[in-house]
């Protein structure tokens, strides 16, 4: 496999074609290399080429948790989903774009069962074990999307750039299809670089897991509040991070067998997570 | 003098009758309480060299020439090898070696059907892709209580009854029953299997193992070779955890010394941590039905358990039921112990099997019968302590529980306070629950201890440090005896070819086992330095001691150890010892009780635990610094056992879900309690030169209830199943809501 090191943003695009992946904290890439689950022609190294850093109502797609967990100027909402999410070792290494692509954890996935995600016909978690699995949208496949950053920055209504387009992040993502498995829409030879995000009055993130840190969300909880309302968004109980319309869309969940105490625990959170930002 | 005897030898409740040659343990016990070495804290002595990477551990040590063994192992629970083809492997770049078919049939996921050897582990890795199989797929056989119907059993049930039962439940005034059920759970230890085989000649074998018994290995190796056990040597100088999982020598030795005869050179095959989540044993899940009585005075009349062990492809049939039969004075106790024979990885002892999943179910369905009786659980256990052994009458060498129950008291009277403390959705409290399991250790086991001119002391014995500080442990026994400050010991061990036999580092018996022997060894070697002071300062014997590094005379005279030992220039003063035989006719068991407070989130079914007091009764405490350690580890492995570690099975087709360490979940630091460690120090007067027992296993057995029983307190939710996750937390908490519906979350009274 070459790994490839542009060092400008078009040589990144021409470079991230063919089947190739950009490689920024690897801390999610190298595992699925390890496990076979990724098999790319390249690796692009992107470091050089994303912007990294932060400024006011914008974050440098390369910025690491730990930066973005650090610093005062960022919304409670994306620092707390930054503390409560991994480790300090991996947050040191993670970017943020990383974050917001990355792979669920379903284990049906993660062990290669030829399943709906992988292009097979079936989803093993609805007929299996799924009790970490998705309380909507759950119909075609019942996976969980992890990301804690994605629910924070949605609920802080955030906007991608990428060297070809911009688009509000809540675009980046798409239900897998029979005709279409990919959970994002990030196209081939495409690079996010930055986001941008609007300034809430409050805002908190909320997340239950199996441990007291370091696990990936049972059911996590952003909550933002603007001058024209709320945002909720839910991480953990579906393909793809969960923007809530309203509380009450939780009464209409539809939960696996092993995943109702999800749609309790999401209720609660959500109470709590309102209650925070008043 | 030697002397032959026949003694019951036990390991993890296992016991076996057995013909041993004992020397006679002469020394009298040290009078209780701290010494200048013994009972007072000691770092590691080996502490900062693991600290700075300088300690070799199995995985550490690269030999010359050595290959690397990669292991196919099958996807299937069950399924049989129609065909394999390992040519094109044998001719991929740096193969020097193929193996298989290792088995016909595989019986669990994971389990090894060939092997490679190359110059890397990548080109081993390589070479097992263009491994053929053709596979049969047979069915899995994955349901414990299917397979107890099918009589699909690892081998027979075993039933114990004592008393009458039927009349003891018949004579209760309040009746208990209730099914309680444990998970699988995996010893992941940081070190993962591994051995290094060298053939030094066609019938001479060196094996490196991450092991906890170089004896036990050195002796089924040389048996499956067929050589004299003199002509294997097996060497384990570090060792990063085994908690029961390395007892023996496994596949993954056998393939290493496979294909190091076959090739000619050093082989290295270790269990990747996939590896190690898949085949390399686990704590069984149980299935445990339940049935207890009592009278309204607080007599437990009867106690009856169903026991099924979801024990998998192999292994054997830990005693769940043991607590049942042991822990209380109950006349009429009945059990029977199935284990299931399955299509899963086999389990293997891990830190008191049998007993951390039956003091489970038994500890919580005691709390039950004290609520039915409006009894205090303390009290209630108070009422029913067993004076003797209740299985057979035998005297206990020595018995503290009840000491622990007083030490307890403070503990459990915080309950008040802590209930009170409960706030909104987060109710608090507070539970307990008493802990019985072995740990007495036994002969034969030996040690020597030689005395240079230098006057410092090395303890030879070939046992092995599996990382929990029994090195300094000894080194704290010989120094003590020899009068020297500890770090004027140093203690050699790990090889079989350098030192005596010694015992097994499992079933807490690496202290009571090894201690008296190497006491006694020090105490042979002092006599020896004794007799030539004598000599050399023309004074009686009698008069003299080792002290504080010198040599002193009652008359108040002394000389610093080394005028003595210095006149022997090359020469060597050695002792040998021998740990003498268990108490003749005395059960030998350590007991306990832990104190657990925790917090339950009713709304979202989060527990925390908050505070464990752990109070144990092991005789007397070598380390007390290495034994608050003990404690700590054992209880935060029992937490993880309680709250979030779990080994899940596609209910299909058997496949291993949580194979790696992200979805496999032990605890984190952030997840660990307070633990309040208070020992009950008292030597147990029957048992050896120390009257100290194992401390390895206790602090994990009673933990799981005692949180559950807090979590009872708290909430008054049942929870019988473990680990209880925030579905069975919730799950319990709308039981108890359903139930009760005037208590909600509401403190029990």
């Amino acid at each position: 496999m070459e790994l490839l090191r542009p060092d400008s943003v078009e040589a990144a695009a021409s470079a991230l074609r063919d089947g190739s992946v950009a490689l920024a904290g690897g801390t999610e890439l190298v595992p699925l290399l390890r496990e076979g689950i990724v098999a790319p022609s390249a690796l692009v190294q992107i470091d050089r080429v994303v912007p990294k850093g932060i400024r006011e109502g914008w974050i440098g797609a390369g910025t690491t948790l730990g930066e973005l967990e650090a610093d005062p100027q960022i919304p409670a909402v994306l620092r707390e989903a930054c503390s409560l999410a991994a480790s300090p070792q991996l947050r040191a290494m993670g970017t943020v774009a990383g974050n917001l692509l990355q792979a669920t954890r379903c284990w049906y996935w993660r062990l290669k069962f030829p399943c709906r995600l992988h292009g097979g016909d079936r989803c093993f978690a609805k007929e299996g074990l799924h009790r970490e699995h998705a309380i909507f949208a759950n119909d075609f496949c019942a996976s969980a999307h992890p990301s804690d950053l994605a629910a924070a920055l949605l609920a802080l209504r955030a906007t991608l750039k990428t060297n070809l387009r911009e688009l509000p992040l809540s675009e980046l993502y798409r239900l897998p299809t029979q005709e279409d498995r990919a959970t994002t829409t990030l196209g081939d030879g495409e690079l996010i670089l930055e986001l941008t995000y609007e300034q809430p009055l409050a805002s908190t993130y909320l997340k239950a897991m199996d441990r007291r840190r370091y696990a990936f969300a049972i059911v996590g909880v952003a909550a933002s509040r603007y001058e024209d309302g709320e945002r909720l968004v839910l991480a953990g109980v579906a393909p793809v991070p969960w923007v809530l319309e309203d509380p009450s869309e939780l009464d209409r969940a539809t939960p696996l067998p092993g995943t109702e105490y999800k749609v309790e625990i999401a209720k609660t959170l959500v109470r709590r997570a309102r209650e925070g930002i008043r | 003098m030697a002397r032959l005897i026949k003694t019951e030898k036990e390991v993890e409740g296992r016991y076996t009758d057995t013909w041993i040659v004992v020397e006679e343990d002469t020394l009298d016990q040290w009078p209780e309480g701290p010494r200048d070495s013994v009972g007072r804290p000691a770092t590691r002595i080996d502490g900062l060299q693991r600290a700075r990477g300088e300690a070799r551990y199995t995985a550490d040590i690269q030999l010359p020439g050595m290959l690397h063994a990669a292991v196919l192992r099958g996807p299937y629970a069950h399924a049989r090898v129609k065909r394999l083809d390992l040519e094109a492997a044998r001719e991929a770049p740096g193969v020097r070696g193929v193996l298989g078919p290792i088995q016909e049939e595989v019986g669990y996921p994971g389990q090894a059907v060939a092997a490679v050897a190359a110059d890397t582990l990548a080109q081993a890795e390589a070479a097992l892709a263009l491994v053929e199989v053709q596979w049969e797929e047979l069915e899995p056989l994955l349901d414990p209580d299917e397979a107890v119907a099918r009589d699909a059993l690892v081998s027979d049930a075993r039933t114990s009854e004592r008393g009458d039962v039927e009349r003891g439940f018949a004579e209760a005034d309040v009746i208990v029953e209730a099914e309680y059920r444990t998970q699988s759970v995996l010893h992941n230890s940081m070190e993962t299997h591994q051995a290094i085989c060298e053939w030094e000649a066609r019938d001479r074998l060196t094996v490196y193992i991450s092991t906890q018994f170089v004896w036990g290995i050195r002796e089924q190796v040389a048996e499956h070779y067929e050589l004299p056990p003199d002509q294997v040597r097996v060497v384990c100088r570090f060792m990063g955890g085994g908690f029961g999982s390395k007892n023996s020598p496994d596949d993954y030795t056998y393939i290493a010394a496979d294909l190091a005869r076959e090739t000619g050179r050093p082989v290295k095959c270790a269990l990747t941590r996939r590896d190690e989540n898949l085949a390399a044993g686990h704590r069984n899940a149980t299935i445990q039905r339940l049935r207890a009585g009592a009278r309204s005075d607080g007599t437990i009349t009867a106690l009856e358990g169903d026991f099924v062990n979801a024990t998998g492809w192999g292994g054997w049939v830990s005693s769940t039921g043991g607590p049942m039969e042991l822990l209380y004075g109950c006349e009429s106790v009945r059990i029977t112990e199935r284990g299931a024979k399955l299509n899963s990885s086999p389990m293997k002892a891990f830190r008191a099997p049998g007993f951390v999943e039956g003091t489970f179910g038994l500890e919580c369905l005691i709390d039950e019968l004290a609520a039915k009786l409006g009894l205090d659980p303390l009290e209630f256990r108070r009422r029913n302590h067993s004076e003797h052994d209740a299985v057979d009458g035998r005297p206990f060498s020595s018995k503290n529980l009840l000491e622990c129950y007083t030490r307890a008291q403070p503990h459990w009277e915080r309950r008040e306070q802590v209930r009170a403390s409960s706030d909104g959705p987060w109710k608090r409290g507070v539970g307990l629950a008493s802990q019985i399991w072995y740990g007495g250790g036994g002969p034969p086991s030996y040690a020597w201890v030689r005395v240079g001119a230098h006057g410092r002391a090395v303890v030879v014995t070939a046992m092995q440090d599996i990382g929990t500080g029994s090195a300094t442990a000894m080194a704290q026994i010989a120094a003590e005896e020899l009068g020297l400050p500890v770090d004027h010991v140093d203690v050699s061990l790990g090889d079989t070819a350098r030192g005596p036999y010694a015992s097994i580092s499992a079933g807490s018996s690496t202290i009571p086992s090894m201690g008296p022997a190497v006491r006694a060894a020090a105490a042979d070697a002092a006599r020896q330095i004794i007799e030539i002071a004598a000599q050399r300062f023309e004074l009686e014997e009698r008069v003299l001691s080792l002290h504080g590094g010198r040599i002193v005379s009652a008359d108040g005279g002394s000389w610093p150890i080394e005028e003595i030992t210095g006149l022997l220039e090359d020469g060597q003063i050695l002792g040998k010892g021998s740990r003498g035989p268990n108490p003749t006719g005395m059960r030998v068991l350590t007991f306990g009780v832990q104190v657990a407070e925790v917090a339950v989130d009713v709304e979202t079914g989060e527990v925390r635990v908050d505070r464990i007091a752990a109070i144990h009764d092991v005789g007397r405490v070598i380390n007390p610094l290495g034994a608050s350690s003990q404690v700590e580890g054992g209880i935060i492995q029992g937490l993880g056992h309680t709250l979030s570690e779990e080994r899940l099975l596609d209910p299909r087709t058997g496949a291993v879900l949580t194979q790696t360490l992200d979805s496999y979940r032990m605890p984190t630091i952030a997840d660990v309690p307070e633990i309040v460690t208070d020992l009950v120090d008292i030597p147990d007067a029957h048992l050896t030169n120390l009257g100290s027992k194992g401390l390895g296993e206790p602090p994990i057995v009673p933990t799981a209830a005692a949180i559950a029983n807090a979590i009872r307190d708290a909430t008054g939710a049942d929870v019988r199943s473990l680990p209880i996750t925030r579905e069975e937390m919730l799950r319990a908490l709308r039981e108890a809501r359903e139930r009760r519906p005037e208590r909600v979350g509401a403190p029990a009274a």
